[in-house]
């Protein structure tokens, strides 16, 4: 249980909890009226997961199986009907299970699009949650920032505001500005859909450094499986409003499951 | 099931007390409120610094009232232009000459400056933050600003209140003075350029020792209450109705759309409130009245 980053038991999930952002409502609205409701439909029922400390794993499945719905779900930005959720071996109780509350607990979240604020400079982009929490001095979080724009390569475009960067650009900067805050558990959704095979290339060995150097537990979810070749991670898939066991890419690759063979028929025919 | 669990352990009165709870909560109006409860109560949490905040609130306070000014100035003066003739021939005639400074004190310093001002900075002002925080809802910004840590609440709505409010309190102020002095500027250039249409002598000394001597000292409060109240609402509103978009784009103009009416039907709502305060004072002494 020590070792555990992240444990989901039998998480339910419906539309409902999908819908629009619950930080206007209070909280206690979304606490007494969870619950699953007769004849509505789930997106997610009776998932379960368990991630270690420092792991790095691999979501996958097909579009619309509510691979990014998961990962709301983790960060807190949709509630789930039933279940449990421990993060760091700590149980979240449902009334706690706010985007602000897991924060906390050092889990950072990576948007598909970036989500970056559209009226900061890439720089400010990155120190706002510096400032926020008053993480230091004026000069650490300056200092950090240099690091966190070292790491991933955006030093150059500094002073530039997120509508002048490509996608791809926007990307780093959002994994920066997450990393900028030093989270224990980081979750991607789709860190390299859109990107073209040069930005791609580069972006792995940077979310590999992330892993080895500053041991983060990393959650992705991709289409992408060759992603979880490259990074040479576990995989596990959303499908039939489940979660798979975890496995090696090759495990996948050579093992004779109905999802291999739908997945991984490609790969397989080419080599 | 957890509600199952929650009635057991309360007692009948708490019951009801939870009861009633959920069911001011469930409105849109109970939400406003508690909306307006946390954006003020995060003024005073952890992450507060002083440099930041008040930067935020200044930006924002310009933002309301300073680029509004030109227009909230030509209507003030048209505005002000049009009760000082009205008031001055129609009393003038009835023979009430010496009622003008009370009408002109109820008439704009009391009742139609503050919700004149609040209906053009809900239209423009209030509008704007909505459809801003609406924008930035739809592109999952809000969000992102939640999984950072950093409150919503705190960082967008709170400097909107607060810099709304003040920029409305500074912003009424401007108006109930420009619609009087401007306004008899341009009664006066409206007399000498008619030549001898008035048949008064209006002077600046007789007006404003009538609205001076015809303000009470509810009125001084007042001035001060109602579009510090009437900001609140504004923003609150404004904020409320963006927070709930859907992650859809078209729902964006309706939430402006909603924000902008609901802005001035609470506002006349708070304004009647607030007027029954005077009201009281006219019901103790109505046997005089009449």
């Amino acid at each position: 249980m020590y070792n555990e980053a992240l444990r989901l038991e039998d998480i339910h999930l419906s539309y409902r909890g999908l819908v629009g952002t619950s930080i206007s409502k209070p909280r206690p609205l979304g606490f007494f009226e969870s619950g699953i409701q007769p004849g509505e439909q789930e997106l997610i029922s009776g998932a379960n997961l368990v991630v270690q400390k420092g792991e790095t794993i691999c979501i996958g499945g097909g579009s619309g199986q509510g691979k990014s719905a998961l990962l709301r779900l983790i960060s807190g930005l949709a509630r789930p009907n039933a279940g449990k959720m421990y993060i760091f071996g700590e149980y979240i109780p449902p009334e706690r299970l706010t985007a602000l509350n897991i924060a906390k607990r050092q889990v950072g979240l990576v948007f598909q699009n970036g989500a970056l604020i559209s009226n900061l400079r890439v720089r400010d982009n990155i120190a706002l949650p510096l400032r926020y929490h008053k993480v230091g001095t004026a000069v650490e979080i300056e200092d950090k920032v240099r690091m966190a724009m070292d790491l991933m390569r955006v030093r150059d475009y500094a002073d530039f505001f997120p509508h002048m960067l490509s996608v791809g650009m926007q990307k780093r900067v959002a994994i920066a500005r997450s990393w900028a805050m030093s989270p224990q558990l980081l979750l991607m959704d789709e860190p390299t859909a859109g990107l073209d095979n040069y930005n791609r290339r580069n972006l792995l060995p940077l979310i590999d450094n992330m892993r080895t150097l500053f041991k983060t537990t990393i959650i992705i979810v991709t289409h992408d499986l060759m992603v979880a070749k490259e990074l040479n991670c576990k995989i596990t898939f959303l499908t039939h409003k489940q979660l798979t066991e975890l496995r090696y890419f090759d495990e996948w690759l050579h093992s004779d499951t109905a999802i291999s063979k739908e997945l991984f028929r490609d790969l397989r025919t080419s080599g | 099931m957890e509600e199952q669990t929650n009635d057991k352990k309360l007692t009948l009165v708490g019951r009801k007390f939870h009861a009633l709870g959920l069911f001011l909560l469930r409105r849109p109006v109970g939400q406003e409120v508690a909306l307006f409860i946390r954006a003020f109560m995060s003024l005073f949490n952890k992450s507060r610094s002083f440099k930041t905040d008040s930067r935020n609130i200044i930006l924002q306070t310009f933002f309301t009232g300073v680029e509004i000014f030109p227009i909230l100035f030509v209507v003030a003066t048209l505005f002000g232009t049009v009760v000082i003739i009205e008031v001055i021939t129609m009393m003038g005639k009835m023979g009430f000459g010496d009622v003008v400074g009370g009408l002109m004190v109820v008439v704009i310093i009391r009742e139609l400056g503050p919700i004149l001002t609040a209906f053009l900075i809900a239209g423009r002002s209030g509008s704007s933050l909505t459809t801003y925080i609406g924008g930035m809802v739809i592109n999952s910004e809000v969000d992102a600003l939640a999984t950072m840590g950093v409150d919503p609440v705190r960082y967008l709505v709170m400097p909107g209140l607060i810099g709304g409010a003040i920029a409305t309190f500074i912003m009424n102020i401007v108006f109930s003075t420009s619609a009087i002095c401007a306004g008899f500027v341009m009664t006066k250039t409206a007399i000498a350029i008619t030549g001898n249409a008035f048949n008064i002598q209006l002077t600046w000394d007789y007006l404003s020792t009538e609205i001076l001597n015809a303000m009470s000292f509810t009125d001084f409060i007042f001035i001060i209450v109602k579009p510090i109240v009437f900001g609140c609402i504004i923003t609150t509103n404004a904020c409320y109705q963006a927070m709930n978009i859907p992650r859809d784009i078209r729902q964006v103009p309706k939430a402006t759309g909603r924000s902008v009416i609901k802005s001035f039907f609470y506002i006349v709502c708070a304004d009647v409130f607030l007027s029954l305060f005077y009201f009281i004072d006219y019901f103790n002494e109505i046997s005089k009245i009449i």
